[in-house]
Parts: structure tokens; sequence; C-alpha cells
């Protein structure tokens, strides 16, 4: 079976500007992964591109098997997309933004989608503009839900939202992964959003892929280490050096590990995702460095 | 999608329809007693005669059409086309500035039927109401027509309204794909639409078609111009060069005859034969022509229309 998002050296420019290139990835259907990068990373790009929103200019994009723009007839209804600014018409009520969901999709769920708006308590009646971000939010997420898609784009989905109303999205979030076969890919730049709900993580930075994996297994492969100044060339000989730092005699190593790291002079330290997370993008900052300087 | 294009355009199409009653209710009651009284007064007696008592029975006649008649000849209603146009631009521009065309977009149906369900319902509209506004026109107009023909409210007749729709919407839609502000594109698409109305009324129309000329001396009679479009009429000398008012000839027969110099009258005949000016020279458009110019004014801006639209629909196929 298809993965459910594959890209080979995916790219795309704007006039000089490329958003995202030379991109490279899997992503397995029922896996939730999230999207991470800083602002400008290319992860709008990304899900635009899967979903057909954007045209690539450099690369492929598949979804599911499809490519999302010549295939967009048979790839979108399998697709469900949630843009960052939960887009919804304003002037409309909660019962007519069901009602275009109806219209639009073939495969619409009526039942799980007045099921979905009961349990959440949003009023139907009222119009779109004058509901709180967090409803927006559920409206936009029903919208996507209730399509039935294979695959389920949420572009920063809980951004403009706060800590109560993230929370329960990503509840919602939770509760649709439970209930049946379904991909999810989800950008933030908050990893904390996240954690709870992934279960693999790509890193952007600069358009670009920084670190591709379950995260089971990169928490595994990164570790901390301290130790000696002068045996620190021996560690990155065998491992990657992630971050560096040095004091006078003793010097600290972050590291992806190849295979086990045991060595009597330097002691290990396991890491949480978060660190691993900001070091790999830090890692991204000082080879922009580099280069600025070579 | 059908509902959807409906739901969003359903305030544009309230506007244009109660814009249009709102002409209904000024006009018909309005054409009604112009009809009624062309009958009663015998208008169509004077048609075609040029008695000082049919110039004063029909100029009576024009005045008795009152404030309701000025508005059309008055030429400010050119502007409703143009407004019609742009408003029903609008729910497609709201989608692409508040971003829920990447709701839209992103269902299950593709780009391609979003277009087409909503452009089809658009500009199904807009020649709805282009051929709401000229059917009302064409008869208002139809006792005056028959006076002086069809050619002075050009615009409102026949099928070059549905044009200046079309023009119009195009136009909104080919500034606003690009620009993706609904308020500016708008502002910008009116200006255009109403200068391009301007240039070709005055300009360009004309001009469509080579019109007709002919000069005839003191004592010969011209062609007949019977509801024909009068471009220019004047004194002129034999070959038919026109004289212009503040011409040397002019200047010196006009005050010969003792009257101020005003385009041919109050000139004396005596010495504008002495001068070599006792020629008439006519520039005009026979009635003939009428259908022909409507047809290309049409083709023109309908034309122009079409290329805006498509490039619109290409500018959208290809959006992020």
């Amino acid at each position: 079976m298809s993965a459910a998002l594959e890209t080979q050296g995916l790219g795309r420019r704007y006039g000089s500007q490329a958003a995202l290139q030379d991109c490279t990835l899997e992503i397995p259907r029922g896996s939730v992964t999230a999207l991470v990068g800083p602002n400008g990373a290319g992860k709008t790009t990304l899900l635009r591109l899967a979903v057909g929103l954007t045209r690539p200019s450099a690369g492929s994009v598949r979804v599911l098997g499809l490519d999302p723009q010549a295939d967009a007839a048979e790839a979108l209804p399998r697709v469900g997309f949630l843009a960052q600014e939960h887009p919804l018409y304003a002037g409309f009520t909660v019962e007519e933004m069901l009602r275009v969901g109806r219209e639009l999709n073939p495969g619409w769920d009526e039942e799980a989608a007045r099921v979905r708006v009961a349990g959440i308590g949003l009023p139907l009646r009222k119009k779109v503009r004058s509901l709180s971000g967090g409803q927006r939010a559920q409206v936009a997420l029903t919208l996507a839900l209730a399509k039935r898609p294979e695959l389920l784009l949420l572009d920063e989905p809980v951004a403009s939202l706060d800590p109560l109303a993230r929370r329960e999205f990503m509840q919602s979030v939770l509760e649709a992964v439970a209930e049946r076969e379904l991909t999810v890919v989800l950008s933030s730049h908050i990893l904390a959003d996240l954690e709870r709900v992934c279960d693999r993580l790509v890193i952007l930075a600069r358009g670009r892929t920084q670190l591709v994996g379950s995260i089971e297994e990169i928490v595994a492969s990164h570790r901390l280490l301290t130790g000696p100044r002068d045996e620190a060339e021996n560690v990155s000989r065998m491992h990657e050096v992630v971050r560096e730092s040095h004091a006078e005699r003793q010097t600290t190593l972050l590291v992806r590990a190849n295979g086990h790291v045991y060595d009597s002079h330097w002691a290990v330290h396991d890491l949480d995702l978060e660190e691993i997370v900001l070091a790999n993008l830090g890692q991204d900052a000082a080879r922009r460095r580099e280069a600025v300087l070579s | 999608m059908t509902w959807l294009s409906w739901r969003q355009q359903r305030t544009e199409t309230l506007i244009t329809a109660g814009l249009l009653a709102l002409l209904g209710v000024a006009f018909i009651p309005s054409g009604i007693h112009m009809a009624d009284l062309f009958a009663q007064q015998h208008i169509g007696r004077c048609v075609n005669r040029q008695t000082d008592a049919c110039s004063f029975i029909i100029g009576n006649y024009a005045n008795s059409g009152g404030f309701i008649r000025s508005l059309l000849t008055g030429g400010w209603l050119n502007l409703i086309p143009g407004l019609i146009g742009v408003a029903l631009a609008v729910p497609l521009l709201l989608d692409l500035e508040n971003g829920t065309v990447r709701l839209a977009w992103t269902q299950s149906i593709t780009r391609r039927r979003w277009i087409a369900t909503k452009g089809s319902l658009a500009i199904g509209t807009v020649l709805a109401a282009g051929a709401g506004f000229s059917v009302l026109f064409t008869w208002y107009q139809q006792p005056f027509d028959r006076i002086w023909g069809h050619w002075d409210e050009f615009g409102f007749e026949g099928i070059v309204p549905l044009a200046y729709m079309l023009f119009a919407i195009g136009l909104a839609l080919g500034i606003g794909v690009l620009w993706r502000r609904t308020a500016a594109a708008m502002v910008v698409a009116f200006g255009a639409y109403v200068a391009a109305r301007l240039f070709v009324q005055n300009w360009l129309r004309q001009r469509l078609v080579t019109p007709l000329s002919a000069t005839w001396g003191p004592h010969a009679s011209g062609p007949s111009i019977s509801h024909a479009w009068v471009i220019t009429e004047g004194p002129s000398d034999r070959a038919g060069h026109l004289f212009s008012d503040n011409s040397n000839v002019i200047q010196l027969c006009a005050r010969a005859s003792g009257t101020g110099p005003k385009g041919g009258r109050g000139l004396d005949p005596a010495c504008m034969a002495r001068h070599g000016a006792g020629f008439t020279h006519l520039v005009y458009q026979p009635a003939s022509r009428y259908w022909e110019i409507q047809s290309l004014e049409f083709a023109l801006f309908g034309g122009i229309a079409l290329v805006l639209l498509a490039f619109a629909t290409w500018r959208l196929l290809r959006a992020d």
C-alpha cells in the first residue's frame, strides 16, 4: 500500500524565495506526524502542496498514491485539510456551514457531524462571525472530519487558540484517530502541543527537512554526553554531533547516536523531545553561520 | 455547489434585483404615460415633418418626460451596468480575500468545477440583469426613438447593455484575482469601466464604421437624415472643409448678419457665398447602421470581457 504522504525532492519557490526545497519524506499510513519548525520553515507550503492548493516547482508529491493536482477529483475526497486561519464563511450559520460540507463532499457523514457539533455544544443558529476562535476551529475540524478523509492535514491548528481551546481541539483530534483508521499530519511551531498526540516527527527549517522519523527512535537515539574535552573528537567520529559546548576542561555534546553509547569517560543523559528539537533547529542555525563565514 | 454559490451571491443578487426594481418603479409609469401622450397628441404625424408646429409639439412632448426622462438623458444611469457588473464579482473576490477559497478548494470538488459553477451563476445573473435593463429602456424609449431614431440613448438599448455588464464583471474579476483586495479592486474596476465607456461613447463609437459624409451647395438639399446620427454638420467650402467658429469667414459673415457667430445660424448667406463658404458639410451614420454598430460595440466590450474572464480563470486555476 502506498504511503499516506510521500515527497521526492519536493520544492516550491515564490519568485526568488524558496519556501520549500529538496524535501524527501514518507509518512506511513496510520501515523500521527508532527511537522515542526519555526515560522517560515515551509510547513504551510508542504501541507498546501499535499492537498493540491499549490503546485510544486520541483520534485513530486503524492498523497495516498495520487498526484494531488492531476488526480484532484480522486484525491480530494480522501484528504481533509484545515488551513491555519480556519477559513469559514463568516456570514453563514453553523447549520449552513454543515450544509456546505454536505453539498461539497459525497462521502459526508451527516450523523457524525451532528453528533460532534452537539457534543461540543456549538450553537447551530449562530453565525460563524460571532463564534469564539475555539468554536470556529471546532466547526472547521468538524467539516474536515465529517468528509471522512483517510489523511487529515492540519496546519497550525491550535496556534490561534487559548490553552483550554487547544486542549479541547487536540482531544478531538485524538478521538478521531482512535475511532478509525486515520493518518494525521499536523504542523506547529510549538512542540508541546503535539508531543502528547504524535508518534512521528518531521523537523523543517528554512525550507529543508532536518529530521524525519518516529518519535520513539528519535528520543532513543539522541543523547547528551558530558566528558573530557580532549576526547570530543573521538565521539564525533562515531556519532553525529548535533550541538556542542565547551567549558575549560569539560565538553558537552548532544549527539545523534550511532548504536549504543557506552564509554566510561563520558556521562550519558537522556533528553526529552523538546531539547532534541531545539538542538536540531540550532544545528541548522549553526550550519548557516558556517556557510556565511566560509 | 449550486447552493453554496447561490448562498454566497444572495446579497448581491438581491441588490441587483432591487436596483432594477427601482428603475422599473421610476420608468414604467412614466413610460406608460409617455406612450399614452404620444397617441393622444398624435405625435406620430410629426415624425419626419420639419414644420415649426411639429417642432413645437415635439419639444413640448419631450419636456413632459420631466425629471424621470432627465435621469436618462443626463447619462448618469450609464453607471448602473458598471455597478451591477462589479457587484456580482464581489462574492468571488471576498472568497479570495478572506482565504475561504482554501476551504472550498479542499472539499471534494475540483477547483475547475468550483470556478465553473460560481462563474456561471455570476455571469448568468449579470446577463439576466443586462437583459432586464435593456428591455426596460428599449421599451421606455420607443416613442422617442420613433421621433429621433435609436441613436440618442444608444447605450441603454439593444444588446450593448449586456456587454457593458459583462465587461464590468470581467474587469472586477481580472483586477481582483491579481490584487485580492475586494474594495480596492471594485473601485479600480469601476473607474476603468467609466473611462472605457466615456472613451467609446465620445470617440470610438462614431469611428467603428466609417461614417458617411455629404457636401451640398446653397440651393441644394442634403441627403435624407431622418433618424440618422449626425456627427458633425456645418458650413464648409465646396470640397467639404468645415469652417470653424473662429475662422475669418465665419467671424466676418456673422458680423455682416448682425448676430453672433453660432455654428451656421445667424450667418449672412450672401457673405458666405461670396467667400466660397456657402456649402454645408455633413458627417453622419444613417439609421440603417444602428444594428451594425450595436453588434460591433457588443463584440468589443463582450470580447474584452471574455479575455478578462479567461485571464481570471487561468489565474484562479494556478492560485494558491
